[in-house]
């Protein structure tokens, strides 16, 4: 069988959800990164949480601070936004409109899913995300999910 | 927990600096090593071995923060059924949109495996659909019976 690996992106209030114990969706994400950590633990490395930089600076989650470092110790790693994905990321916006912020998560999701891997958005804003991927060039290995 | 912090910060610095070490390895893991390094598992035996310590590491790490957090909040735990939800969004299974389903199949598999993961309940449900079954009404229940209740059980 072929090893086909998996990446949760998570979008504003799905990377606030986790961050926050009090926050009403923190259990759903927690649900997810249990999901992650039981795969793991049948094939190490088979799932990733991850979260792009422009929605940690959207979502003021800074890893320095308390209440974003649990982030880290969850193993949630970021995307970092380099000159290549900013330029794609323009690309998509410029193709299907969203914010700035969506097209970057959507771009995290492309290029993650690009090497046969499945990539799942989480986000409780699914009037730009679907549309993005959509334009992608991963559009059958990217599904927007609502938080 | 200072240990678990180091581990996590030591995981999260950039690898720039390595460092020499002797590792005594069986004679027979090295020569499979070699073997693997020629079929294509990584660069070399020194990077296999590297990512392959990482992504272990990586996994360790991910269960010991998640049990710390079920510690510290407990309210937070989520359900073995929540979890399969979880995992058939990552893997794109149609069963993702078969909530009740999912719910059915973890009762079913908590009676018949008290330590089933999240895997079994998602397989357990794919062999149901198959079947026809396709909401938890569907499903007949000797073993949901006797584990009615149960498929709330904390992961």
């Amino acid at each position: 069988m072929r090893f086909v690996s998996a990446v949760a992106v998570l979008d504003n209030e799905a990377a606030q959800a986790l961050a926050d114990p009090t926050h009403r969706k923190h259990p759903r994400m927690l649900a997810i990164l249990a999901a992650a950590a039981g795969r793991n633990r049948r094939t190490a490395g088979s799932v990733s949480v991850v979260v792009p930089t422009a929605v940690r600076v959207e979502a003021l989650l800074d890893r320095g601070a308390p209440r974003a470092a649990e982030l880290g110790r969850l193993r949630v790693s970021d995307v970092p936004l380099d000159t290549g994905r900013a330029d794609r990321a323009a690309r998509l916006r410029s193709a299907a409109g969203g914010s700035t912020v969506d097209a970057i998560v959507v771009e995290a999701a492309e290029r993650l899913a690009a090497d046969g891997g499945l990539a799942t958005v989480y986000s409780a804003d699914l009037a730009d995300l679907p549309r993005l991927a959509a334009r992608s060039a991963r559009p059958e290995r990217i599904l927007i999910r609502r938080l | 927990m200072a240990a678990f912090e180091d581990l996590v910060q030591a995981l999260d610095r950039p690898p720039a600096a390595s460092t020499v070490t002797s590792v005594r390895q069986p004679e027979a893991l090295r020569q499979a090593m070699r073997a693997a390094v020629e079929l294509g598992w990584a660069a070399s035996s020194n990077d296999g071995l590297n990512q392959a310590v990482r992504v272990q590491l990586e996994a360790f790490a991910q269960r010991l923060a998640l049990d710390a957090h079920y510690a510290a909040y407990p309210d937070s735990r989520p359900g073995l059924a929540e979890v399969a939800q979880a995992l058939a969004e990552l893997d794109h299974s149609p069963l993702a949109e078969h909530p009740e389903l999912l719910r059915a199949a973890a009762s079913e598999v908590l009676a018949v495996r008290p330590d089933a993961d999240a895997d079994d309940v998602v397989l357990w449900a794919a062999s149901l659909h198959r079947h026809g079954f396709s909401s938890s009404s569907d499903v007949t229940p000797p073993h949901a019976a006797a584990g009615a209740g149960r498929e709330s059980r904390r992961t």
